[in-house]
């Protein structure tokens, strides 16, 4: 009775040290690509200058500042339409219409970016360009609201799933009380789902940070700084893509190295500091 | 003493889908009187009980036929008429569970919960009615210096008690009590006993229960349950606690 036990713990084991070791070896490899242009003291010069490869500038700030700008002002429109979507499918919405909300939201999960970025630059870039009067239309504002239609399914399944795991005991409770679906939602159901609101949240940024075609066919790809949200960026996933597309050796492809360097630090951290926060919250309950 | 009538069913039949879980359901139950519903498990005790503040409607599935009229604020109201909200029936006919639910917020704001859904937010009235409602489940002394802990803490038997005085804070014409002593010791299931004997003289309860040494310690009536059947005409019980 022991061994097949035994056998499903080694498995599992297994399998958990190996995702360690895949995650770490990643990060070295990262690493190791990365030495070339941080051993020379670069690392200030990557972090805060512009690219120029033609001056042997390699700097990744434009594309780190609109990987962020992108991925938060997504995450901002995103997460109070995910939110209420997951309220009125938690709670107000009737069962066949609940049922109905949660395949289509689903089937949304598994639509491939390019469709989105492809419908986009035929219906809101045109818009845009109107509505701005100068410029191709393709800039920050045009690309965070499709990586918002793009992770809100991922955060709207989320948000679901962390209300549906608060305890029937407590939701009975408030029913009992006289409250209503709104205040069963703010008093009770978000108080106690917030742990994995928060997780959905993480994903849906990590997501946005990640996603490479819908900034890649609509933020523009330019290199150069930004200062406004109507203008043209590149973020650090199109950078990565559109240097492998054209090079394979030279130091404008080792700098996509340490773009894949900070995408992962950058999502370590985050990670982490929620994860410390929501322990912490955890604790405090 | 004859009591007039809180509560009455006729021809009360109630569904879950397709099964018929209660049948033809006809009763009267008396003001300000502890009325025992016993039986054994999955007989439709508990779905009497939810019926009575329409708790059911939350549940996918279910139906109901027949007519209930509760007697609230002096006037007899058919509890399934559309007119009388389930949230105003609710905050009139109170509930407590087998389980303890407190919610997870601190013991002050578990028993303010329901004035807060009330949309009562004076700070002195809600104070007031807190202290009050704690004070009649005798919890006050236990827990006045800590109203700011999670209510979730306390033990099971304050837990019970703390659920008591939140359905207690509205001032509740009609307390269902589902198993309310269940889960608790015997020394906790004495002191709710004793708290229940107390409160009938303001409200009218209506408990479940499979305890028959309580249901004739506090009962004044008793009906059973069987198969979704009442099958016992009522009992009177000659009760020390009778008002």
């Amino acid at each position: 009775m022991n061994r097949p036990h035994s056998l499903t713990e080694y498995i599992f084991l297994t399998a958990a040290v190996c995702s360690g070791l895949l995650t770490a070896a990643v990060f070295i490899f990262l690493l190791i690509f990365s030495l070339p242009l941080l051993e020379n003291g670069q690392l200030t010069d990557l972090l805060l200058s512009s690219w120029a490869p033609d001056k042997g500038m390699y700097g990744i700030y434009p594309m780190l500042m609109a990987s962020l700008t992108l991925a938060c002002l997504s995450l901002s429109i995103s997460f109070p339409i995910s939110l209420g979507c997951s309220f009125v499918i938690t709670a107000l919405a009737p069962a066949r219409l609940r049922r109905l909300l949660l395949s289509m939201v689903r089937l949304m999960t598994g639509i491939p970016t390019v469709v989105y970025s492809f419908a986009a630059l035929f219906l809101l870039v045109p818009l845009m360009r109107n509505i701005l009067g100068q410029g191709s239309g393709m800039c920050i504002l045009t690309a965070a609201p499709v990586l918002a239609l793009l992770i809100a399914p991922t955060m709207i399944i989320f948000f679901v799933n962390s209300f549906a795991n608060v305890p029937r005991s407590a939701t009975l409770a408030v029913d009992a009380l006289g409250g209503s679906e709104i205040q069963k939602l703010l008093y009770v159901m978000i108080p106690q789902a917030w742990p994995g609101i928060i997780n959905g949240v993480l994903l849906g940024f990590g997501r946005a940070m990640g996603d490479t075609m819908v900034s890649l066919m609509l933020a523009g790809n330019s290199v150069s700084p930004f200062n406004s949200l109507t203008q043209s960026a590149r973020s650090l996933t199109a950078h990565i893509a559109l240097v492998m597309a054209f090079d394979f050796d030279s130091m404008e492809f080792k700098s996509i190295f340490v773009c894949g360097l900070f995408l992962y630090i950058v999502t370590a951290l985050l990670m982490l500091l929620l994860r410390m926060t929501t322990l912490y919250f955890s604790g405090k309950r | 003493m004859e009591s007039p009538i809180k509560i009455s069913t006729q021809a009360l039949c109630f569904y879950y889908h397709q099964q018929q879980v209660l049948h033809d359901i006809s009763l009267q139950l008396p003001t300000n009187r502890i009325t025992a519903i016993t039986g054994p498990s999955g007989s439709g005790k508990s779905t009497f009980l939810m019926i009575l503040n329409r708790l059911w409607e939350e549940i996918e599935g279910c139906s109901i036929s027949g007519k209930v009229t509760v007697e609230l604020d002096g006037r007899l109201q058919d509890i399934n008429n559309k007119a009388l909200p389930a949230r105003v029936l609710r905050r009139k006919v109170g509930m407590v569970f087998q389980q303890p639910n407190p919610l997870p917020m601190s013991i002050f704001k578990n028993i303010s919960f329901p004035l807060r859904l009330a949309h009562i937010s004076d700070k002195n009235q809600t104070g007031h009615a807190v202290e009050n409602a704690l004070r009649q489940v005798h919890l006050w002394d236990e827990v006045k210096d800590r109203l700011n802990d999670d209510g979730r803490r306390l033990s099971g038997g304050q837990q019970q008690r703390l659920c008591l005085a939140r359905a207690l804070v509205l001032k509740p014409e009609v307390l269902l009590l589902d198993e309310p002593t269940s889960s608790l010791d015997p020394e906790a299931s004495a002191a709710i006993e004793e708290l229940l004997l107390a409160l009938k003289a303001q409200c009218t309860l209506i408990m479940v229960s499979h305890y028959q040494d309580q249901i004739q310690r506090i009962a004044d009536l008793r009906f059973e349950v069987r198969e979704g059947r009442f099958i016992s005409p009522h009992t009177e019980y000659k009760s020390a606690s009778d008002v």
